[in-house]
């Protein structure tokens, strides 16, 4: 069973695995980030046509739920956020390069033997847990501090609740916090373009 | 050709790949109010006759081009319904399209003219 979300593509409905919608979102996010102004409105709507188009002739009767391979699809279809530049003004470039993920520190629920902060810290650091667990047991042992150090980290680290968040502690590049630090405007303009329902189902 | 390709590998800062983008990038305007000049088309029929000339790869290239050329005058659009999928785009070149296309062809047949002339003294390797 998979969460599932509700969308609307130029004015089509569609439904989407959570994974997938994550993947055409951040995938929107950056083609809307290389242009500004009218343009961007005018191109994020065309492309949203072409995507209602693609993923229509996809969905049949006995997949009515959009995946993250037919997402890919379409994607490989319309080509990569980078392809855009080419045809674009040429000052499109300088802003678009400006443009990088941030990686973020939480606790790893999912890899935890006490609060997940070495499960976080390891894949911040890309390198495995366990180093970090021996670390603060090593600095425990020796110095006494390491269990005073590892409970502050467990206070002020938050939790990788939501997927976005696990995606962010991995570095993966779904940036959440791209909308949160975005100006209120394009975050409105995100979200007309992305009329996202609140709508949960089954999938098999 | 065989020449390009030599010096191409000689100084590996200049990609053929790059070049040959450059070349097409430069027609796609020119092939995109060519096909619109023959009749009204919506963006998925411009791709196809593009992608089917081997014009095209991606279609991220072309939707910030329509948008310019829109903007610039040459070309407008109206909305149409679909039977199934969403409505479509319709675009049509303006009369400043029109003649802006007027202009390219002769400036095609120029270029062209132009590329023959010079490859004609070439001799083959």
């Amino acid at each position: 069973m998979k969460k599932m979300v509700s969308i609307n593509l130029a004015g089509k409905l569609f439904h989407i695995n959570e994974d997938a919608y994550q993947m055409l979102s951040s995938y929107l996010r950056e083609v809307g980030n290389k242009f500004s102004g009218n343009d961007r409105t005018e191109i994020l709507q065309e492309i949203e046509l072409r995507m209602a188009e693609l993923f229509s002739e996809m969905i049949t009767d006995k997949q009515q739920v959009i995946n993250e391979g037919q997402v890919k699809e379409v994607i490989g279809i319309l080509g990569d956020p980078k392809d855009y530049e080419g045809a674009g003004d040429s000052h499109t470039r300088e802003e678009s390069s400006g443009m990088k993920f941030n990686k973020r520190l939480y606790r790893d629920p999912d890899n935890r033997v006490l609060g997940g902060v070495c499960g976080g810290l390891g894949a911040y650091f890309n390198a495995d847990p366990v180093l970090f667990r021996f670390l603060f047991l090593i600095v425990f042992l020796v110095f006494g501090t390491g269990l005073i150090i590892y409970l502050i980290l467990w206070l002020i680290t938050p939790e990788a609740v939501t997927m976005a968040q696990k995606m962010e502690m991995k570095g993966q590049k779904f940036t959440f916090e791209d909308f949160k630090n975005k100006a209120r405007s394009e975050y409105e303009d995100v979200k007309n373009h992305f009329n996202r329902k609140k709508g949960t189902g089954h999938e098999n | 050709m065989s020449r390009i390709t030599s010096t191409a590998k000689k100084a590996p800062a200049m990609k053929i790949e790059n070049s040959k983008a450059q070349m097409k990038k430069g027609v796609l305007e020119y092939c995109i109010l060519a096909i619109i000049s023959r009749k009204d088309c919506y963006v998925s029929e411009i791709i196809h006759e593009l992608k089917e000339a081997k014009m095209i790869v991606v279609e991220g290239t072309l939707y910030p081009l329509l948008t310019r050329l829109k903007n610039a005058g040459l070309l407008s659009y109206r909305w149409e319904e679909s039977r199934q999928g969403p409505p479509r785009k319709y675009y049509t070149l303006t009369e400043t399209g029109t003649k802006y296309l007027d202009e390219m062809d002769e400036s095609w047949k120029e270029l062209v003219e132009a590329v023959e002339w010079i490859n004609q003294k070439r001799t083959p390797h």
